[in-house]
């Protein structure tokens, strides 16, 4: 199950709450977790090669304002916020350029929350 | 020695503190290609980004910064600051935010090759400073350099109701000519209309004053560049009977206006206007003074409603002319155009770029069909002459859109729109011509410019 877990499979969020940390560094992309105060709870290796930086630095740190400031905009951050304020589930994959290490680097964002959901994710794909 | 495990960490920390910075800092070639940036910067860019790609600034703020190419390539020096803290408007306000947001940005020139930019959004700073400079203006009119001035005193409607002589010493006018006449006589007649005489006295019970610069007519015709001050004379703390007393009478003096010749002030005062509220390649208000302009008309509107269009237009075929002339050519056609502008549109109309080849011009009071009659003059003097760039007699023409504000438009961003529409239509109908407020498009339906 886990070796096939793809960017794009449906019903991802229930699976990412219930994997194991080792289980989300064996994935194909980035995982950002956080819970509802907006702190990142879950940061996978992947995320933490492609923005070099451990997970120790990450963790606990508020994601829009210190972690990912990239994403405090409408694009990003207020569709959490929208979604959350209408109470409901959020399950979109945008377009986005992230500054990985300072370079600019297209990427596709996936953004889940759903109001049942211990946790909300930012996925993050790099094309190949 | 370091370690490389210690020299790892501290590469690290470097790259958190990028992470961290509160401001967008970027690094780019000297023609705008983005090779480094932070993450303040994507959050402040991206939203400007129309295919998602953030790989040139000048391109990303070609919109609402037009000038920056035309700016960095005639910076002469080696290396130096080809823009300090410039304000850069953004929208009309809109996505649900309250202030329209505005950006500051700082390019330096590093050497012949690289450049660094510095982004932030400083839309609260902004809103802090307008009141600020307000105060100032009016500190700066009482205080300094009064040599002369005439004190003029003004009915509850803006008629002069009283004679002294500093009306005749400063402006040349005798009592019979002032006397009951509205005080937009010490006015060029299209620097002034019948609304604004009001709206200049609201807004002087609102805030306390109303000032501006600008020319002042003699009784000669001939004019001096002048600053003109109205105050209130009603006790703002007064009873609500004591007030009611002065409104009633229609002869009471209610306003005092106090103009001033500031000729030799003209000269800082216009450079510092040029440097900041105007665009550097066509000397036309730039995209921000444009917004601030329409916001105050547009709430003028709103408290009373009267006549107020707006005309969108943009040089037809202008891609055209830059790929087969060159930029240099593109840009005398801007400025040839701006030079039409600003002959045909009268001096109370807002006339600004606010875009690559996007002009935008505002008239108060100004209905659908007077506003349609000046960008048809505009659009046939503009296509009867033509632009002599290295030998080559380059011709041009214009499309414009024109919308009227009425009750059902709900504010500026609105009133855009249906300009727009009918710009397009203009483009799609032929170009070259002028068309009416059209039913704008959804934005899925909308042709990336």
């Amino acid at each position: 199950m886990v070796d096939t877990l793809t960017f794009t499979e449906p019903d991802i969020h229930a699976v990412l709450d219930t994997m194991s940390d080792a289980d989300l560094d064996a994935l194909g992309f980035g995982v950002i977790g956080f819970d509802a105060d907006q702190l990142v709870v879950r940061y996978n290796s992947v995320e933490s090669s492609l923005a070099g930086l451990s997970a120790h630095r990450v963790l606990g740190q508020p994601l829009f304002t210190t972690v990912a400031q990239c994403m405090n905009n409408f694009m990003v951050a207020q569709r959490f916020d929208d979604a959350s304020a209408a109470g409901e589930a959020l399950d979109v994959t945008i377009d986005y350029v992230l500054t990985l290490r300072m370079r600019p680097q297209r990427v596709k964002l996936r953004l889940l929350s759903s109001p049942s959901g211990a946790h909300r994710y930012v996925l993050v794909l790099r094309p190949q | 020695m370091q370690s490389s495990l210690e020299i790892a960490d501290e590469y690290e920390a470097l790259t958190q503190f990028l992470y961290l910075a509160p401001v967008g800092i970027v690094q780019l070639s000297i023609d705008g290609e983005i090779s480094l940036l932070n993450p303040v910067s994507a959050q402040l860019l991206m939203p400007l980004a129309r295919d998602c790609e953030l790989s040139n600034l000048f391109t990303l703020l070609e919109d609402v910064a037009p000038d920056l190419r035309y700016q960095t390539e005639h910076f002469d020096k080696p290396h130096g600051m080809v823009c300090d803290a410039l304000r850069v408007q953004l929208n009309a306000g809109g996505r649900g935010v309250s202030d329209p947001p505005v950006l500051s940005l700082t390019l330096l020139k590093l050497d012949h090759a690289r450049m660094m930019a510095l982004l932030s959004d400083v839309t609260t700073q902004v809103k802090r400073e307008k009141l600020l400079r307000q105060n100032e203006a009016w500190f700066n009119a009482i205080l300094t350099g009064i040599t002369d001035y005439a004190l003029i005193s003004l009915d509850a409607s803006g008629r002069v109701n009283d004679w002294n002589p500093s009306i005749g010493r400063v402006t040349g006018f005798a009592r019979e000519q002032v006397i009951s006449a509205a005080y937009s006589l010490f006015y060029p007649s299209d620097a002034i209309t019948r609304d604004r005489i009001l709206d200049r006295l609201h807004e002087a019970d609102t805030n306390g004053w109303s000032m501006d610069d600008g020319w002042i007519l003699r009784a000669d015709g001939s004019r001096f560049w002048g600053s003109a001050v109205i105050v209130p004379l009603v006790d703002r703390d007064a009873t609500p009977q004591a007030l009611a007393a002065v409104l009633d009478t229609q002869e009471e003096s209610r306003y005092c206006l106090i103009v001033r010749d500031i000729t030799d002030k003209r000269e800082a005062t216009e450079r510092y206007r040029l440097e900041t509220q105007c665009d550097h390649l066509t000397g036309l208000a730039n995209r921000r003074t444009f917004f601030e302009a329409a916001e105050l008309e547009l709430a003028r509107f709103k408290r009373s409603p009267r006549s107020l269009s707006l005309i969108l237009l943009d040089a037809d075929n202008f891609k055209g002319v830059n790929d087969r002339y060159g930029h240099g050519a593109g840009d005398e056609v801007l400025k040839r155009l701006s030079s039409v502008l600003l002959t045909t549109f009268r001096q109370v109309d807002i006339v600004a770029r606010v875009g690559g080849e996007e002009f935008a011009v505002l008239l108060p009071s100004a209905d659908l069909d007077e506003a349609y009659n000046a960008a048809e003059r505009m659009r046939l003097a503009v296509a009867s002459q033509s632009v002599e760039v290295a030998g080559q007699s380059i011709r041009f023409t214009v499309s414009a859109g024109v919308a009227a504000m009425d009750g059902d438009i709900a504010g500026l961003d609105a009133l855009m729109k249906y300009a727009d529409a009918a710009l397009y239509a203009a483009k799609a109908g032929g170009r070259n011509r002028v068309e009416l407020r059209a039913e704008p498009l959804a934005d899925a339906e909308l042709p990336l410019a």
